[in-house]
């Protein structure tokens, strides 16, 4: 008897508690959350604020870089995060992943960039540039200085991009992305702030390359054999004091898996209306963290000031924005692009004889109207709605909406049965009980793969099954491990449909080379080995895509490199290679004590860093 | 001088053990279907030549077997490589093993310092109500999944404002005075210490207290009480030093639990640890990494137990002979 009550003692004991846990969460549950309260309208971008750009000033012979934001309040800092294992190494040109290239862009600045609301090439460290037929003359900054008071000069560039770009040392992409039918542009300094390259034709993304950071000659070159350690140089155990910078801020500390503290660059080419020198915040701090949910935890207890919000989090944000100290900006798409590749590859194995892709399936994959009634019967909307949250937007393009020659006269269309199933009667595929068949009787059953772990992407893959199971398609849907993936795509083509996503740069079409050239190591639909890369054997389509990256990247007319990446969005669209599924779209929370933000498509939210200030009011 | 014999007998036995150990790790990363090159493929503006020099760099056009003699190699000399982002693993280990050490130890002192005591009383005052209520406490600490529980502080962290939100040091630590620094560094400790304290706590005391009851329940106890010895002499003389024995076993494990043992918790608490560099470095086959990890593992296993036998042997006759 004595035992029983215990029992029952402590079980209300418990309950208790746990209903107190329940009830001080209450306040948020009670809410009801209407979906389309929060439901962001695609077309509805912030690109209304008008960033009004910076202008040179030059004072006492120095071209200073004039900020047209109001006048802020110095001091403070800024709280940012990045998941991961923080960076690697803070030499800009060896970096290779995201967090080790955001670190040195924060310290190098490079002679341009881009123009946040137009995508333009807008001057940083250079003050001009003239452009007289195949040669780029240069003109610097005068008068500006390393963050150790060290003029920033000709020489630097010189030394940036010949001995160090040009000479092949650390990450080549910005190097081989140069070579203009297999030569390097030259360069010639002419003065102490002059610099002149010249390249071989015209070569439309070339100036905008030239955005890669200039280093610091004095410092990067002081060691005798500095070539020979420069995979180790400004590894992430060099002594912070010693790093000279040319970007708003320099490092102060690095905390391996806690924190990167940068402080301002006393010398930086920024200055406000008031002829103060920016940047304004005297601190900006990267935390570490590990992965999305200790991201938000962190956010949601004050020690983050901005955050990047995942579409399941967006509504319970959205409910408590008003009375919270945090504003919400919808950026619109990204970079990013979701869809389901399909393999054409008609190839063999030369070292087993046998097809890559099963002959069979060849026959459909290969034909466009099998590919276009897929493209028809996805319910894109379904997949925004279902499983991105509606924190997407549809996709029928292969360049994302954010980008500057994003092809909108693709309207798109939504999912129609009948028209699919018109355009597999066209091939021949007939549907009997729910089940197709092609002209030769086989029944049409596909593989479709994605990697394992990316629930996303998992979601998607059941969701076209789901969605072709309609037309009688069997889809086989077996997630496999990244790595394998990886393999598969780019060595072994045994597959038959990936779900994958790619990021794309919104300005330079020209950078999607490596998915759509035909001999591209990332071509995906069709794939050459390395021994296939003469055999010429492809579809005139894609021989048409070759032809228009390859003109296109000749031409410097925006008007005419419109013309040729649109078509190249419609040669997509119509043959459906790739079917593109959505984008998604960037939800930013930041804090409202965060001054001068203008958020941005192409450059996102806290890009003009050095023009942000903190307007400290209530905490 | 027997003891040293003893003792280069166990050193000269780990030999072989680490080598199958390296060997079995070694070629279960190296088979595994893991590409440390993955992700760099998929990038759109990565080179074919830049990831032909990053496969040369980190020995991928090599066999397997030529791979791991490089490894045995460099690591006999005391070189641990570099990491697959070119660091070096042995900078990397320097930077992560003090803080782990800082959480793991305070956390073996405090389970110790408790755990054994409570262990003690539970046995002595057998079937009270202390007994009982200790019962519970430490049913429901070893009820709690570290992971659940972890999770769950580091919501209340959020809620209550009390604590930081993991991590070991703010941001402003550096321009912290030395005692601002010491209560910084405190409050991030307590979330992790506690869950990690929890959960050890319970198995020792429950582990104490079943060994000294056996004893307390044995015949020379029962001897020496009808001798009229005092029971505290009964108790600390006697049944204590009998029931310890296990425990020094125990403490041998957790010597070796030092450097890995608190992975998980430091993941959730994004503590700057041993464990979650070798979480993450699992995740990407960064070999030399892992690799290190694995053997320092394997060699504070061995060293463990070897410190345990010692122990033992001075604490017990028996063992002697």
């Amino acid at each position: 008897m004595k035992r029983a009550l215990r029992i029952i003692l402590t079980v209300t004991i418990i309950l208790l508690v746990l209903g107190i846990c329940i009830r001080k969460d209450n306040p948020d549950n009670d809410l009801t959350i209407d979906s389309s309260m929060v439901k962001p309208n695609p077309d509805a971008v912030m690109l209304d604020m008008n960033y009004p750009v910076p202008k040179t000033k030059t004072i006492d012979g120095v071209d200073y870089m004039e900020s047209q934001l109001p006048v802020g309040k110095f001091g403070g800092e800024f709280v940012t995060s990045t998941i991961g294992e923080g960076p690697k190494t803070f030499n800009p040109f060896t970096s290779t992943d995201a967090t080790s290239s955001a670190m040195s862009d924060v310290m190098y600045d490079g002679l341009f960039t881009t123009n946040p609301m137009t995508g333009e090439v807008a001057p940083k460290l250079a003050k001009s540039v003239e452009i007289k037929g195949n040669r780029y003359i240069i003109h610097l900054r005068k008068g500006i200085k390393w963050s150790d008071g060290v003029p920033i000069t000709a020489d630097d560039v010189m030394f940036t991009w010949k001995d160090i770009i040009f000479a092949g040392l650390g990450n080549t992409s910005v190097r081989d992305s140069m070579l203009i039918d297999g030569e390097l542009p030259k360069i010639r300094k002419i003065d102490n702030y002059t610099i002149e390259f010249v390249i071989k034709k015209q070569f439309a993304p070339f100036l905008r390359m030239l955005s890669a950071p200039i280093a610091p000659k004095h410092y990067f070159s002081a060691k005798k054999d500095w070539q020979k350690n420069f995979d180790r140089f400004l590894a992430t155990n060099t002594d912070p004091k010693t790093i000279v910078t040319s970007g708003a801020y320099r490092l102060k500390e690095y905390i391996p898996a806690q924190r990167v503290v940068f402080v301002k660059n006393p010398n930086y080419y920024y200055i406000n209306k008031d002829g103060q020198k920016l940047p304004y915040i005297d601190k900006l701090i990267y935390l570490i963290v590990g992965d999305i949910n200790n991201q938000i935890l962190k956010f949601e207890a004050n020690e983050l000031d901005d955050i990047s919000l995942k579409g399941s989090d967006v509504a319970r944000y959205k409910a408590k924005e008003a009375k919270s100290n945090y504003v919400i900006y919808n950026l619109g798409a990204d970079n990013g692009t979701m869809f389901i590749a399909i393999n054409l590859n008609n190839r063999k194995n030369k070292e087993t004889g046998k097809y890559y892709v099963n002959p069979v399936k060849q026959r459909w994959f290969q034909d466009v109207n099998f590919r276009k009634a897929i493209d028809y019967a996805i319910d894109r909307k379904s997949m925004v709605q279902n499983i991105a949250n509606g924190m997407a937007t549809p996709l029928y393009t292969a360049e994302s909406p954010n980008g500057i020659f994003y092809n909108e006269n693709i309207k798109g269309h939504d999912r129609d049965l009948n028209i699919a199933k018109s355009y597999l009667a066209k091939s021949g595929f007939v549907l009997k009980k729910g089940k197709l068949y092609d002209k030769y009787g086989n029944r049409v059953e596909i593989d479709l793969s994605t990697n394992a772990g990316n629930t996303e992407r998992e979601a998607l893959g059941v969701m076209v099954k789901q969605d072709l199971a309609d037309i009688g398609i069997q889809v086989n849907f077996k997630p496999i491990e990244f790595n394998s993936l990886v393999n598969k795509i780019t060595n072994s083509f045994d597959w038959d449909t990936i779900i994958l996503g790619l990021t794309g740069s919104p300005v330079e079409p020209h950078n999607g080379k490596n998915v759509w050239n035909s001999n591209g190591p990332l071509h995906l639909f069709n794939q050459k080995s390395p021994n296939d890369m003469k055999n010429n054997n492809i579809y005139p389509w894609e021989k048409r895509i070759d032809e228009i990256f390859e003109k296109a990247a000749l031409c410097l007319n925006f008007g005419d490199r419109k013309k040729y990446y649109y078509e190249y969005q419609q040669i997509v669209y119509d043959q459906a290679p790739i079917i593109y599924l959505y984008s998604p779209i960037r939800i930013y929370a930041i804090r409202r004590k965060i001054k001068n933000l203008y958020p941005s498509t192409l450059s996102g939210l806290t890009y003009n860093l050095e023009e942000l200030y903190v307007e400290e009011g209530k905490k | 001088m027997k003891m040293w014999k003893f003792i280069l007998k166990r050193i000269i036995q780990t030999i072989p053990l680490l080598v199958i150990v390296s060997l079995i790790s070694f070629f279960i990363i190296r088979l595994s279907p893991v590409d440390p090159l993955a992700e760099l493929r998929l990038n759109p503006s990565i080179s074919q030549e830049t990831l032909q020099k990053e496969k040369a760099r980190l020995g991928l056009d090599k066999p397997i077997i030529v791979q791991y003699g490089l490894w045995a190699k460099s690591f006999v000399q005391g070189d641990l490589g570099v990491t697959s982002s070119g660091e070096k693993v042995s900078v990397k280990l320097a930077e992560r093993i003090p803080n782990t050490l800082v959480l793991t130890l305070i956390v073996i002192f405090m389970t110790w310092m408790v755990g054994i005591p409570l262990g003690i009383l539970g046995a002595i005052y057998n079937k009270s109500k202390l007994d009982r209520i200790l019962t519970i406490l430490s049913s429901v600490g070893m009820a709690i999944p570290s992971f659940f529980f972890a999770i769950l502080l580091l919501i209340f962290a959020v809620k209550s404002g009390l604590f930081p939100v993991g991590g070991l040091t703010s941001y402003d630590f550096s321009d912290m005075y030395f005692g601002g620094k010491i209560i910084d560094i405190s409050k991030h400790l307590v979330l992790p210490v506690t869950v990690l304290f929890t959960l050890s706590l319970a198995g020792l005391q429950r582990q104490m207290r079943a060994n000294m009851l056996d004893v307390l329940d044995s015949d020379y106890i029962k001897f020496a009480r009808a001798k009229g010895l005092s029971e505290t002499k009964i108790i600390f003389k006697h049944a204590l030093r009998n029931a310890i024995n296990p425990m020094i076993t125990l403490l041998g494990f957790e010597f070796a639990g030092l450097l890995s043992g608190a992975a998980l918790t430091e993941y959730v608490f994004q503590y700057p640890g041993l464990g979650r560099l070798i979480l993450e470095a699992v995740m990407k086959s960064d070999i030399n990494l892992v690799m290190a990890s694995l053997m320092i593992g394997s060699i504070m296993l061995v060293a463990g137990n070897l410190l345990a036998d010692i122990l033992l042997i001075i604490t017990d006759p028996r063992v002697r002979s």
